[in-house]
Order: structure tokens, then C-alpha cells, then sequence
């Protein structure tokens, strides 16, 4: 059983299509990092599978139902765009509310829960609009977390947050899908913090799914490389190129793909007369990946 | 959390659901300062006409009095759908007025806030909030109707107006007005969720009918009719101090046949369009 199921999902706005024929398949237990270029359609998805959109067609599916089924609406959360909470009330006045919605009986140790989760139990009754940024999206995760959902929709939760804000946010994340073990979809441009928590990828351009992948077959594909630092950049590159296949200069490094004899490479370099001042053995990112993968779509 | 492969769903049932969403309207309700705010100005406004009717003009001359009796301040003594003058709209259909406007920024907060996003997330219907937003816009109102009702008292004590009255036909006039509330909440519910993306348009919406204008117009071609009764502003009317059982009977079938009206249409609208 999938947690979310989409076939041919359309989704237009003023006869223009956000989502034209979109399939998803977000397996059980998965953390799934959906991803894709501003206007490709991450949010108009989510945005559906909550039920904040009508579709034009296609079929959504969570856990084998139809996503309209009350018994599954109950067991989803979700942070789209902002927390969702009365500005003028406290933090934990606006957790009371959707505790009682979600028929919570065990109200206050529900809410003392969710808090702890994210880092904000000192802060209960600080009023909603006196929060930062962070915070808010830290109390989005509480007001999604009440009620133990079997699947949590994220839409951008890292954007615009500092440094720390960061920081806490992933580990955050990092607790809820380590310790509690629900399905979590979630979207963000910063794809360095999306890899070191996913499971799975999806990838969308044009409303249109182009690529789904877990994280070992994103790992198989990844290319290796050698990333090499000189001084007369362009002469050790053309150099490079007479030998090996693959060289590149990406930020002001030589890159040497696919080749795993690193002490060969150095070698050939420093026996033409170029100074190496740093060597690293590395693979191709998620982010280099979805570039990659965004530049080959665009040239067809 | 459980395992998600081992979940079992259960789906809540309509009851279940409808309580939940009212218990969240009305812990809002009484958590926020909204409420309050709309029922002390309902119970000033009946003071305000009171302690005012009968001063001395600006030239020191006696105007003569608005109401002679307290209870003239809750409804006309007999149904007036075309009035003479301005004055003789000063009963308590102007709570109708001011419960739009409290309507208007209660349902518009689950909207600004994006707390709209969070209900229909989880399980709750279209439908559940439609009623939900009803039934509590409803007794917010009937709340208005009680304290504008003590606010005429205290005012009539005060500036000793007489309180003779037929307590029969009182008690006919205010418990139809209160049974108007659900009429009344749920066209304005109605008509805020029509507008809910537009905050000013569904507040002067809301005005615009509470004060019965469109009625008024029809007044004035069929004059002082009671097939106005189908209408809320004529049925509000009808409950005044000369009226008995029927008059309670007419407001109670015109309030609940407008609300499932609207809250029918409503919730088709919600069902059909995008949340925000």
C-alpha cells in the first residue's frame, strides 16, 4: 500500500495548467522530498492532496482510499505556506483549537507533546503574531503533528529561515521522521537539507512528474569525481581532457568524472609541471543531479 | 506513533465531526475578544436610544419621545415593513445589523488567518463547517438579542419609561427574534462565504441586508403586507408586541427554511471551488 497515490492529476487556473497529468506514488514510511522550480507545480500538489483545491481530474489516494474519506483527513497534517493560526491568540490557544477539532481527548498532554517535539514548551502562551518566522513554521509542525498523523505534508518549511532557524528546523525533522514513524512528503528549494533526510525524490517540471527515485537508486546513479584545485586552471583542464573523458570546471575546480584512480589523475597533472593545491574524491549530489536532470530536459 | 503499515482508519461519523467543528467555534468564541466587544455594543445601543429619546433639541424645544413604553425598544407594536421615519427602525433588528458585521469578521479571521487551511486538511466537511459557522453565528446573535434586551431594561429603569405590557404577545416578540438568528447567521454566513475573498465587500454585504433595504422596496409596492413574512426582514417584523403563537410559528419556519437554503447552496459553493 502507498500512503499517496496520483494518476493523472490535472489542475488548471484560468485555463492555464499547474498540473497536467501528474502521477505521484509516495511509498508507506517514506520521506519523500518532492522538488522542482518555482511555478512547477510542488505546491499546487500538496495543496490538492489536502484538500485545499478541487481538481479538474485525476484520482488522489491515501492509504488505498479516496483522499475525501474523513477516516483518512484525520490522520493527515500538513504546513502549506503558513501555520494557519489566529495572530491575536496564544500558541497554545490555537493548538487547543485544532486539538479539539481533531476530537483529541487527552488535550493537554497532546498539546505539552507537540511542543516538546518542537522545541517550544517555554512558549505556550506567548501570542501567535509576537513569534519569528521560525518559530511559527516550528508551531505549522506542532499544529500538523497533534493527533499522530500517519502522513505529514511539508511545504517549504526551511524557506526564509536564518542560519539557526535552519539548523533547529532539520533536526527537528530529522526527530519526527527518525522517532515517529510517519509517512512525510515535503517540498524544498534547499535540496542539501532535503538529502540528508529523504528516502525518496520526485521530481516535477511543468506539472508533469518527470522523475521518481528512492534514495540507493539516487545513490547508484550518482556519478563519482575527482575535484582538483590548480593554479593555471584552463591549461591543467586541457590537459586533463587529452587523457580522461569527463573533465569539467565547476567553481574554479577541475572536476574528473567517473574516474576513481584519484593518485593517477594527481600524478599526470603534477608530472606536466601544475601545482595541486587540493584533491577530493567525491560524488554527484541531489542538487548537481536535478540540475543535470533539468539541462537535459531543457535541451530536448 | 503507529506503524503505518498496521493504521486502521476510522472514519468519524457526521455527529462526531459537527462536534468537533463546534467545539472549535465556540472555544474561539469565547476566547477572543470578539464576542464581547459585539455584545456590549448591543447592550448600549438600546441604552443610547433611550437615554437619548425625549432630550431637549438644540434649541432647548422638547422633541417628542421615541417610545413612551421600555418594551418599544424591542419591537414595534405592530408589524411596520414601511416605516415613516428613521426612528421607528430602533428595536432589536439592529442586532441583525451588528451580528453581520460580527459574522463578517469571524468568518473572515478563518480566512486572513489561513486557520481555514487547517480544518479542511483534517476531516471536517464542507457541510460541518457551513452548519458549524451557523449554529454558532446563531447563538452569538441570540446572545445580542438577550444582552440588547437587559440593556432596554436597565435604560427603561432608568429613565422610568413606562413597562406596561401584554406579557404573552412580549414573550411571542422575543422568542421570534431569537429563532431569527439562524435565519439571519445563515444568510450572512452565506454571503461571507460567497465573498470570502473579499473582506470589505462581505462586510458591507452583510450590512447591506441586514438592514432589510431590499425588503423595504417591496414594502413600498405591496405596503404593509404579511406576505413579507417569507422574507427574514419581514419575519423579523412580524415579532412584534401585538404578536401571538403564529407569529413564533411563522419566524420559526422562515428561519429554518432560509437556513437550509443557504447553508445548502453554501456548501455546494465551498464543494466547487478552491479554499482560498
Amino acid at each position: 500500500m502507498n500512503a499517496i497515490e496520483i494518476r493523472g492529476l490535472k489542475k488548471s487556473f484560468r485555463g492555464m495548467y499547474a498540473l497536467d497529468g501528474l502521477n505521484m506514488t509516495v511509498p508507506v514510511g517514506s520521506i519523500y522530498g518532492f522538488i522542482g522550480e518555482n511555478g512547477s507545480g510542488k505546491s499546487t500538489t500538496e495543496k490538492l492532496i489536502c484538500g485545499h483545491l478541487v481538481k479538474d481530474a485525476g484520482t488522489i489516494k491515501l492509504f488505498g482510499k479516496d483522499y475525501t474519506d474523513a477516516g483518512v483527513r484525520v490522520k493527515v497534517g500538513a504546513l502549506i505556506e503558513n501555520a494557519g493560526c489566529f495572530p491575536s491568540s496564544s500558541i497554545y490557544t490555537n493548538l487547543m483549537m485544532q486539538a479539539i477539532n481533531l476530537g483529541i481527548s487527552n488535550t493537554e498532554e497532546e498539546i505539552s507533546r507537540v511542543l516538546k517535539i518542537v522545541r517550544m514548551e517555554e512558549h505556550s502562551d506567548l501570542k501567535f503574531k509576537k513569534c519569528s518566522l521560525g518559530m511559527k513554521q516550528r508551531i505549522g509542525i506542532a499544529m500538523a503533528l497533534l493527533g499522530s498523523p500517519a502522513l505529514l505534508i511539508l511545504d517549504e518549511p526551511i524557506n526564509g529561515l536564518d542560519t539557526d532557524g535552519m539548523r533547529i528546523m532539520r533536526e527537528i525533522l530529522v526527530d519526527i521522521t527518525k522517532k515517529y514513524n510517519c509517512t512525510v512528503l515535503i517540498s524544498s528549494h534547499i535540496l542539501g537539507e532535503l538529502e540528508k533526510i529523504a528516502t525518496h525524490y520526485g521530481i516535477i517540471r511543468q506539472g508533469k512528474m518527470i522523475e521518481e527515485l528512492s534514495a540507493m537508486e539516487m545513490d547508484s546513479r550518482a556519478r563519482i569525481f575527482v575535484s582538483i584545485k590548480v593554479k593555471e586552471i584552463e591549461n591543467a583542464k586541457k590537459l586533463l581532457q587529452s587523457k580522461y573523458k569527463n573533465v569539467c570546471i565547476v567553481d574554479d575546480y577541475i572536476r574528473v568524472y567517473d574516474e576513481e584512480d584519484v593518485e593517477g589523475v594527481v600524478k599526470h597533472l603534477l608530472d606536466n609541471g601544475h601545482d595541486v593545491s587540493e584533491v577530493k574524491q567525491n560524488k554527484v549530489g541531489l542538487e548537481e543531479y536535478y540540475i543535470e536532470l533539468m539541462s537535459k530536459k531543457e535541451e530536448k | 506513533m503507529e506503524k503505518n503499515e498496521n493504521m486502521q482508519f476510522e472514519s468519524p461519523t457526521f455527529t462526531q465531526r459537527l462536534k468537533g467543528m463546534l467545539g472549535v467555534d465556540i472555544y474561539r468564541l469565547f476566547h477572543t475578544p470578539l464576542f464581547y466587544i459585539f455584545l456590549a455594543i448591543a447592550a448600549i445601543i438600546p441604552a443610547m436610544i433611550i437615554g437619548t429619546t425625549g432630550m431637549p433639541g438644540p434649541n432647548g424645544e422638547m422633541t417628542e419621545p421615541l417610545f413612551t413604553n421600555v418594551w418599544q425598544a424591542i419591537a414595534s407594536d405592530n408589524p411596520l415593513y414601511v416605516v415613516s421615519h428613521i426612528g421607528q427602525y430602533a428595536n432589536m433588528n439592529m442586532v441583525f445589523i451588528f451580528g453581520g458585521i460580527m459574522v463578517s469578521i469571524f468568518i473572515a479571521h478563518d480566512y486572513k488567518s489561513g486557520y481555514v487551511k487547517q480544518l479542511f486538511t483534517t476531516h471536517p466537511k464542507k457541510q460541518d463547517y457551513m452548519m458549524s459557522k451557523t449554529i454558532i453565528c446563531a447563538f452569538a446573535m441570540a446572545c445580542m438579542c438577550i444582552t440588547y434586551l437587559l440593556g432596554s431594561v436597565l435604560s427603561g429603569l432608568l429613565v422610568r419609561l413606562s413597562f406596561t405590557v401584554n406579557f404573552g404577545s412580549l414573550i411571542c416578540a422575543l422568542l421570534g427574534k431569537l429563532i431569527m438568528s439562524l435565519g439571519w447567521a445563515s444568510l450572512y454566513v452565506f454571503l461571507n462565504i460567497i465573498f470570502r475573498k473579499y473582506f470589505a465587500i462581505s462586510i458591507a454585504s452583510s450590512f447591506f441586508f441586514g438592514t432589510g433595504i431590499l425588503i423595504i422596496g417591496a414594502a413600498a409596492v405591496v405596503g404593509n403586507s404579511s406576505i413579507l413574512n417569507i422574507f427574514l426582514y419581514g419575519a423579523s417584523v412580524s415579532a412584534c408586541l401585538s404578536s401571538g403563537l403564529l407569529s413564533v410559528i411563522t419566524c420559526l419556519i422562515v428561519s429554518v427554511s432560509w437556513a437550509v437554503i443557504y447553508n445548502t447552496i453554501g456548501t455546494h459553493i465551498l464543494n466547487k471551488s478552491d479554499v482560498y
